[in-house]
């Protein structure tokens, strides 16, 4: 009884909160102009900027090419959708009010994602811990469920709050990869290949989770390494059938589903995506048909993005490097850095087969460290999914260190920017410095979190491992 | 900041280099932090030993290379400029408009292009957000009011061998309404330079030369007409208000013409303010320099050593920089600058090639300049019209000439501008030949005399070795808080196996986020009360001191409903069971904002960060429950009881501001409406110090007195 008051009372605090959040950003958004967000180079890249988009569209509407000038870089679908919202304008309201508006909602509806996600995580890992006989673990602390925080941590994450009111699509972006995951964990194949199909429309660089979601989709959501079942099983099977813990062992649905990878999604999956994928396309091919067609459009989209070609600061690493490389260097130093992000994914998938969705936030992490235009945005979708592994992730190493660095790296960036092109007095490598020291943070983020995890296996496997000793002796 | 913690993770695996290093400094922190902030503290009195001199780093500068070519036919031009406005002075015409009038004839019969533009004066505005936003976003024009108004006269001569691209400016305030002989003066000045470059073939870059209208203020004006300049309104607000004033007044058609006629020359290379200062020296000529701008910047230190070079060594003056008069007659000052004199002495005999002490007098004097040069760039208000020129990346400086004696003389008078205007001739020449902006030389400095200064890399040493004792404390505390928390401990050596009981519930190492909450809270509340001013000052006929009590009560009224608000209904999650040693992690957590506000600072105004590190971080490292240090009843406790009252009183920002201004002051006549008077100028002027004051100092104070109250 008790215990449902609580959740009931969590429930309620969790709503308020959400509410809040909502109420900041239409606040924020209705002071947009003094706040003049959307100028900041951490926020509104050249891929992200609405501004770029109303002109793209404003190109579009004069019948010509949205591509043409360098100025839009997006995808033609996002230009169809947010375009005319952009040129709309209510008197007396700060511009792209109703395009801030979609933002904020697109925030709301991840958010809701990422909370039913968890949810579905964290039913499907205390299957599997109760299978392990390690219910203890699973029991329900006094502090939210990882969902809940997960949720709360992306709407309250004040670099998701910039993105939402500093006028860039990232938050739409954001929506299509969480939409993607959501699917693959609740094994909903359309929407999987959906949300899959979107997010490498918009911004290619999720193309790479297309392993996790098999994984997610063959495997189920994350589960302790798969040799403790095996082990698990092999002690039942030698148990008399009288034992009570195998009773227990019975009581969960199929205990054979963890570790048995079943094709009939993945392939569901495939075929959905290959849809989809043709739907896209043909879109795409409709509306840009008259502009050179869909050659000129991955050209202008993809190309951008792959080979850097607008060196305008940002909070990566990329444009300072390509600023000072030599020009017959350029394409070899392309291929290094891209394969930088290609090179990580086959050991990082063998390593954590058992845990795609965390496979999949280690991913994101490392694509929006290494991607070619960064943005707060992106950091704000690893943040969020961080918060899911709440209970994993419970021993993590420089957590506070983290925090600090995270807090210095965001409030020294402008600074440094301002003393860059405002005053005069600092020069470019003041501010790459903060996007070092930034990459930096990302970097012992991904090696923490997965080496927090590693050892939450280990621990896993160590009580696995006494718990079968007690059942033999 | 969390390397320890791999302390009890595994205790017999050989550790990283680095994680060693780690655990080495937070085992040591007490004495390491107290190490460092001592060194801090002394190599900031060893500053003026370290000053370096200064030299011109630009090599296409060449100051003084040619020969000045000023002569007494301009300079008896320029006596009789003066002596009409005088007499226009003298005569008190009705319209002021007629010393504009009067200057822009002398201009046109140059052969300069003469425009005149009108500004109407704005209130000071407080913009929370300007320091991060480029100058535009802060042109909001209220509250024009059409009768008053200042009208700048504008000269300028196109370079016969420049392309129009680049400008120098040449300043002079003066007020319109009553013209000083100093202001007439500085005007002769400028004019009989401005008179000799119509002539010269040198010239490459165009001469701008600005007559502000200081009616309402020296710096207000130069904005003024720098902002359009810059930023030119060509719609909305601007001209409507301007359309609006026109309609009152007769002349509208030459009105407008003044208007259109806004003429531009190119970007601005340098700009150099002239003053001629009423009052007069008692020995020789000299030269005041003055180059602070808003928030401590400075323009470009080669700048200031071609006027120094110029006025030493061409014209003879004798050059001087802001002192704080009352360090010089310090004794204690004066003991140290002679222990380091014989030191210097000792370490010379010892060998030859060691040289750093200098006489005592001169590290006085020194430490007098550096103290207000500190002061100054730390208050963040600009010292002059300069401060204008340096929003849009101008290098500007104001150059306040003092004769010998009042200037009635007729010679003397003719031998003083001659002097000053072949200075200025002599300094444009220079910066004429500059090929690019100024960029060679420094721009983070701090002068301990005219010709000597101290340099970013070595005064950043003072305060890295100052401030760097917080993260070793803030880990160490973070580290200990962790290990000693008992269940843990009783945990891992008892039963390892039940370790996994508390698995799923403790979060361990995410128990600094309630700390981290409270930390949020207190500097949310700062920002609350940086605003409260702002309705403050709406509050008709209040004294600075009724002023000031509403404000602290104010404030306390927030923070009692900030606490109310975020710290009973919401914080279940978190709050569930007080940590045992909570303050020790609420202390870590402060110590860590601290750290990251003064570092942000640092690179913001280096000087606030600078006094501000020396009151909070003493403040910061003592901090200790008064409860446990008077329970344990020892001579050391009840010290660092002291220590901490001390600090604490000395820390909070209005005693500390009293405190100082009673020990450069005097005691008397002080009261609390001196710290509202002065929070309100460098509110008024939208200096980051008062950001800093109220985000990082004052948050930071609050939760020092906080872990010191702590009822553990």
């Amino acid at each position: 009884m008790e215990a449902k008051e609580q959740s009931k009372k969590k429930e309620l605090w969790y709503w308020n909160w959400l509410i809040g959040s909502v109420a900041l950003r239409v606040i924020l958004i209705y002071f947009s102009n003094n706040l003049n967000l959307a100028s900041r180079p951490e926020i509104s890249t050249p891929l992200t900027s609405l501004r770029r988009l109303a002109e793209g569209y404003w190109l579009k509407q004069s019948s010509m090419s949205p591509y043409a000038g360098s100025m839009y870089h997006g995808s033609p679908l996002l230009l169809s959708l947010l375009g005319p919202l952009t040129a709309k304008r209510i008197e007396g309201q700060p511009d792209h009010i109703l395009c801030s508006l979609v933002f904020v909602i697109a925030d709301v509806a991840s958010a809701m994602f990422i909370r039913a996600t968890g949810r579905n995580l964290q039913i499907a890992y205390g299957q599997s811990l109760k299978f392990l006989d390690l219910v203890k673990l699973s029991e329900k602390s006094d502090i939210l469920p990882s969902g809940d925080i997960a949720a709360l941590v992306y709407l309250w994450n004040p670099f998701t709050i910039v993105a939402c009111v500093g006028l860039s699509t990232s938050p739409v972006e954001n929506l299509a990869i969480i939409l993607s995951l959501y699917g693959a964990c609740r094994r909903i194949a359309p929407l999987a290949a959906f949300g899959w199909v979107m997010a490498t429309h918009l911004s290619l660089y999720p193309v790479i989770l297309i392993i996790p979601m098999i994984l997610l989709l063959g495997y189920g959501p994350d589960t302790p390494p798969r040799k403790l079942f095996l082990q698990r099983k092999y002690v039942e099977v030698g148990d008399t059938p009288s034992n009570d813990r195998c009773q227990q062992g019975e009581a969960v649905d199929q205990p054979e589903l963890p570790y048995v990878f079943s094709w009939r999604p993945v392939i569901h999956f495939l075929f959905w995506t290959s849809l989809w994928l043709v739907y896209v396309l043909v879109l795409c091919g409709v509306s840009v048909k008259q502009y050179g067609g869909l050659w000129e459009l991955f050209k202008r989209t993809y190309g951008f993005m792959l080979t850097v070609q607008d060196l305008s600061p940002n909070m990566g690493v990329l444009w300072y490097f390509f600023a000072e490389v030599f020009d017959f260097f350029r394409n070899f130093f392309l291929i290094v850095f891209h394969g930088n992000i290609l090179f990580m994914i086959l050991p990082l998938a063998i390593r954590l087969k058992h845990r795609p969705f965390f496979l999949a936030f280690v991913y994101i992490v490392i694509s929006s460290m290494l991607k070619s235009y960064p943005s707060v945005g992106d950091s704000a979708l690893y943040l969020g999914l961080l918060g899911l592994f709440v209970n994993e992730l419970a021993d993590m190493k420089f957590s506070f260190f983290l925090f600090c660095g995270y807090i210095g790296v965001s409030l020294l960036s402008p600074v440094m920017h301002n003393l860059w092109i405002w005053r005069g007095t600092g020069n470019a490598n003041f501010y790459f410095a903060t996007a070092m020291a930034y990459a930096c943070l990302q970097i012992i983020l991904v090696v923490e979190s997965v080496s927090a995890m590693l050892n939450h296996d280990r621990k896993l496997r160590k009580l696995s491992a006494t718990k079968v000793l007690d059942g033999k002796t | 900041m969390g390397e320890s913690e791999s302390e009890n993770e595994a205790p017999k695996v050989k550790l990283r280099p680095i994680v060693r290093l780690g655990m080495f400094l937070i085992s040591h922190s007490h004495l390491l932090s107290v190490v460092c902030c001592t060194a801090g503290v002394l190599t900031l009195l060893l500053l003026p030993l370290l000053a370096k001199n200064t030299y011109i780093s630009e090599n296409a500068l060449m100051p003084g290379s040619a020969n000045p070519m000023l002569s007494s036919q301009e300079v008896s031009e320029a006596n009789g400029l003066v002596k009409d406005l005088t007499s226009l002075d003298l005569k008190r015409m009705a319209s002021g408009i007629e010393s504009q009038r009067l200057i822009a004839q002398y201009m046109s019969n140059l052969g300069a292009e003469v425009s005149f533009q009108k500004f109407y004066p704005q209130s000071n505005q407080f913009h929370p957000l300007h320091f991060f936003s480029s100058p535009d976003s802060a042109t909001i024009r209220e509250n024009i009011s059409c009768s008053s108004y200042g009208l700048n006269t504008v000269g300028i001569i196109r370079a016969p061998r420049g392309d129009g691209k680049e400008a120098i400016v040449l300043v002079t305030p003066y007020n319109s309404e009553k013209i000083g002989l100093g202001e007439a003066l500085s005007l002769g000045i400028a004019y009989s330079v401005f008179s000799l470059l119509t002539r010269v073939t040198w010239l490459a870059k165009d001469i701008i030369w600005v007559v502000a209208d200081s009616k309402y203020g020296e710096y207000a004006a130069v904005d003024a007409w720098l902002r359009d300049y810059y930023i030119p309104v060509f719609s909305g607000l601007g001209i409507q208000n301007a359309e609006m004033c026109h309609g009152l007044e007769e002349n509208t058609i030459r009105e407008r013409n003044m208007r259109d006629g806004f003429k531009r020359a190119g970007t601005m290379a340098a700009a150099l303010v002239i003053k001629v200062a009423d009052r007069s020296e008692q020995f020789e000529d000299s030269l005041s320099i003055y180059a602070e701008a808003s928030n401590g910047q400075m323009p470009n230190l080669d700048l200031i050593n071609i006027v120094n070079y110029l006025a030493v060594h061409r014209q003879g003056l004798r050059i001087k920089v802001e002192k704080m008069w009352s360090l010089l007659n310090c004794k204690w000052l004066k003991i140290l600058g002679e222990i380091l004199e014989s030191l210097g002495h000792l370490a010379k005999n010892l060998n030859p090639q060691w040289k750093f002490g200098i006489p005592a007098a001169d590290y006085v004097e020194g430490t007098a300049t550096l103290t207000s040069s500190l002061y100054y760039q730390a208050l963040g208000i600009p010292t002059g019209p300069h401060g204008a020129f340096r929003d849009y990346q101008v290098d500007a400086v104001t150059l306040e000439i003092s004769s010998r004696v009042s200037s009635n003389n007729k010679g003397r008078q003719n031998d003083f501008l001659l002097r000053g205007g072949r200075l200025i001739e002599g300094v444009i020449r220079s910066v004429n030949n500059l090929l690019e902006k100024f960029h060679q030389s420094f721009f983070l400095y701090l002068l301990t005399s005219p010709s000597k200064f101290l340099s970013v890399g070595v005064y950043m040493i003072t305060f890295a070795l100052l401030v760097s004792s917080l993260p070793m404390v803030a880990a160490s505390l973070y580290a200990h808080a962790n290990n000693l928390d008992p269940s843990f401990e009783k945990n891992e050596s008892n039963h390892p196996a039940s370790a996994a009981d508390e698995l799923g519930i403790t979060l361990r190492s995410w128990k600094w986020l309630y700390a981290a909450k409270k930390v949020l809270v207190v500097h949310l509340w700062g920002a609350v009360v940086l605003l409260l001013p702002y309705f403050i000052c709406q509050i008709p006929n209040c004294t600075p001191t009724t002023s000031f009590v509403v404000w602290v009560l104010l404030s306390i009224f927030s923070l009692l409903i900030l606490f109310w608000i975020l710290g009973s209904p919401f914080s279940y999650v978190y709050a569930s069971q007080p940590q045992q040693r909570e303050w020790a992690l609420l202390k870590s957590v402060t110590i860590s904002a601290a750290f990251i506000g003064l570092c942000l600072m640092s690179v913001i105004n280096f000087a606030t960060a600078e006094i501000g590190a020396l009151l909070m971080v003493p403040m910061c490292l003592m901090a200790h429950p008064l409860k446990l240090d008077v329970k344990s009843r020892k001579l050391r406790n009840f010290s660092r009881v002291a220590c901490n009252l001390a600090l604490g009183f000395i820390g909070f920002p209005p005693t500390a501001f009293l405190v100082f201004k009673g020990v450069f002051e005097g005691f008397d006549g002080i009261s609390v409406g001196d710290f509202w008077n002065w929070l309100e100028s460098i509110w008024a002027w939208s200096s980051a110090t008062y950001l800093y004051i109220g985000m990082i100092h004052l948050p930071c104070w609050i939760l020092c007195i906080h872990v010191i109250l702590h009822p553990c």
